[in-house]
């Protein structure tokens, strides 16, 4: 083998690390469940934040939750946009969903507001029953309505939400465009591990469990009527930092196949060298 | 317990109830307005009357109440009603008057609601009745919450927030619990449970129980604002299984005091003496042998017990027409308080 296809193969080896280095992003190869929660330097403060725009985006389905209220299972929303992010001891989350119009008073009898939450465990070791919890098995809700504004609760089976005193949820929330366009775009941050019984700690080292819940009051949806997803995670185990630790994994990956197939053809070079002499 | 023969709820001990005599209601509103003076001129309360009276015939308050749904399906209180939401229009708007421009800045307007010519509000049909010339007909029928025995709006909530109170089975929102999803307000079949849009809670009426309980400013136990206030004294307030009282005699002794609407069988604790009207006239005013009020129309309010409860009544008043004595009209012409009003019967128990 000349020293020309020498260099061939190497260049084919680089540029087999590079596709290994992209893989990720090319083929979204994270597992089912999983919403990346990249650690952004960026200002992810509002729902047009720069720091968004790095962010990579789950898609996460959603269904009419079992409630057995009246309607529970005419729900209008089907998918919500989710993003996480973290960022010097500030957790955020960016969710986006389709709403034709926003309904952002309930000053009528008749009247609901857009709502959406989000379903963490008050202890991430456990994952809680989806449905609010249990009693021995607690959760935090981020709530946020488009009429009355941020809630933080806490809950313990349907039924049993409880606002927590001085919220630690701040939000900010738009409704852009109408009809098939409308979406709101409503974004969640929280410290990492305020100050008060039973507000779970996302401190990382285990991965978080979550889930997520949007209400239409455009079609009257409102306490268990509403559109859920089930239990999502936050990538959290070992504070791994997301994608980054992947594209890490992905490198050495690389590396070794390069390291391989230069030792391969330096080895079969040899052999041939040696057998011409 | 002295209430072993008489349907109360689970875990109540005792169930306050109320019976109105529609045959002395005038439709003046004083116990509208003693009701709203005490619990409902609070902001995003307006258009709330925990206490209305409407005329019958008639589409009632909120609008066509009736046909909104609520209530359970049977008898059996295992599946609910699917109801509705009324909405403001409904309801009717409260009006805004300018008495300041007018009566203090001599404007020179008509007293008139603001924003432009209302279209419908409480009681808007009123006095219209039904019926042909001569012989048209109408009655007032005040309505307060019944205090079910069992409540479909307590049913409803998913919260627990609407409860039925142990020691007197008057049903509440806990305004801590309620979130303002109003299940409570379309599965009450009487429309009884009011949104606050203020407050984001619903709201409806308490029983006035600081007053049976006299936690007023006078320590004094008192009846309800709107039997303390009328006019007629039309209501006898008490207990059901006080077997002693007017009531128990009315509703259960006699069958002659009746729960509006029993088929929405949530079992009301609110009871009405069945009106009756001057029979029919001719054209030459003669008294024809025709009842006025269509006993089919009665029957769609009362059920079929009216046929037996306005019999028994006609056959105790021929007796004292005959010079005989009724233990049931002496009841219902009773202006003794002590026997209007039996709230202290049980408190030594």
């Amino acid at each position: 083998m000349t020293d020309r296809s020498t260099w061939t193969f190497v260049a084919l080896a680089a540029l087999l690390v590079v596709v290994a280095g992209a893989m990720p992003l090319l083929a979204d190869a994270r597992p089912a469940y999983e919403i990346p929660s990249p650690t952004v330097e960026d200002d992810l403060d509002g729902t047009d934040a720069s720091g968004w725009e790095d962010v990579p985006a789950a898609e996460v389905p959603l269904e009419s939750a079992p409630s057995g209220l009246p309607n529970a299972e005419m729900v209008s929303t089907r998918s919500v946009e989710v993003q996480a992010a973290r960022s010097d001891g500030e957790v955020y989350l960016r969710m986006q969903w389709q709403d034709e119009e926003a309904s952002e008073s309930a000053s009528a009898p008749q009247a609901f507001a857009d709502a959406v939450a989000v379903q963490i465990p008050a202890d991430p070791g456990v994952q809680p029953a989806i449905a609010m919890g249990s009693q021995s098995n607690l959760v935090n809700v981020w709530y946020w309505n488009a009429d009355t504004g941020t809630e933080e609760l806490l809950a313990g089976g349907q039924g049993s939400t409880t606002e927590f005193e001085d919220a630690s949820v701040q939000t900010w929330a738009e409704h852009t465009g109408s009809g098939e366009d409308g979406t709101w775009t409503v974004v969640f941050n929280r410290p990492v591990d305020p100050a008060g019984d039973n507000r779970t700690a996302i401190t990382g080292g285990e991965d978080l469990d979550i889930a997520f819940g949007v209400w239409d009051g455009g079609n009257a949806e409102r306490s268990g009527h509403k559109a859920v997803s089930e239990w999502y995670y936050l990538p959290l185990a070992g504070d791994s930092g997301g994608p980054p630790f992947e594209s890490i994994l992905w490198a050495i990956a690389g590396i070794a196949i390069v390291a391989v197939v230069v030792v391969t053809i330096q080895g079969i070079r040899r052999v041939r060298t040696g057998g011409g002499e | 317990m002295a209430h072993d023969n008489i349907e109360i709820a689970d875990g109540v001990d005792h169930q306050v109830a109320m019976v109105m005599d529609l045959n002395k209601c005038i439709g003046c509103q004083t116990c509208t307005v003693a009701c709203k003076t005490l619990w409902t001129e609070r902001e995003g309360t307006e258009y709330m009357y925990w206490n209305n009276v409407e005329t019958r015939p008639g589409k009632g308050y909120p609008r066509n109440w009736e046909q909104k749904g609520g209530g359970w399906e049977s008898e059996e209180h295992t599946q609910r009603t699917p109801g509705e939401i009324p909405s403001s229009e409904d309801y009717g708007e409260a009006w805004e008057f300018d008495h300041e421009g007018i009566l203090k800045e001599g404007e020179d307007k008509k007293l008139a609601p603001e924003g432009g010519k209302p279209e419908w509000g409480p009681n808007w049909d009123e006095d219209q009745g039904a019926g042909e010339h001569p012989n048209s007909y109408y009655f007032y029928l005040p309505r307060i919450c019944n205090h079910c025995t069992h409540p479909s709006c307590v049913e409803a909530c998913p919260r627990q927030a609407v409860y039925k109170r142990e020691e007197d089975g008057v049903v509440l929102v806990d305004q801590d619990r309620c979130r303002g999803y109003r299940y409570c307000v379309e599965g009450c079949p009487y429309k009884k449970i009011y949104y606050n849009a203020v407050s984001k809670n619903s709201e409806k009426c308490v029983f006035c129980y600081p007053r049976i309980e006299g936690e007023g400013p006078d320590d004094e136990v008192h009846p309800p604002a709107c039997a303390d206030q009328c006019v007629t004294q039309l209501r006898l307030v008490g207990y059901l299984d006080d077997t002693d009282g007017p009531i128990y005699k009315l509703v259960e002794q006699y069958e002659v005091a009746l729960p509006l609407h029993p088929e929405y069988q949530t079992t009301p604790n609110v009871y009405y003496i069945p009106p009756f009207a001057p029979p029919q006239h001719s054209r030459d005013g003669e008294t024809v042998d025709a009842e006025r009020i269509p006993r089919s129309y009665l029957e769609q309010l009362f059920g079929d017990r009216v046929n037996d409860a306005l019999e028994t009544i006609e056959r105790e008043r021929q007796k004292v027409e005959r010079g005989g004595y009724s233990e049931l009209m002496e009841i219902l012409q009773d202006t003794n308080p002590a026997e209007q009003y039996r709230l202290e019967v049980f408190d030594d128990v």
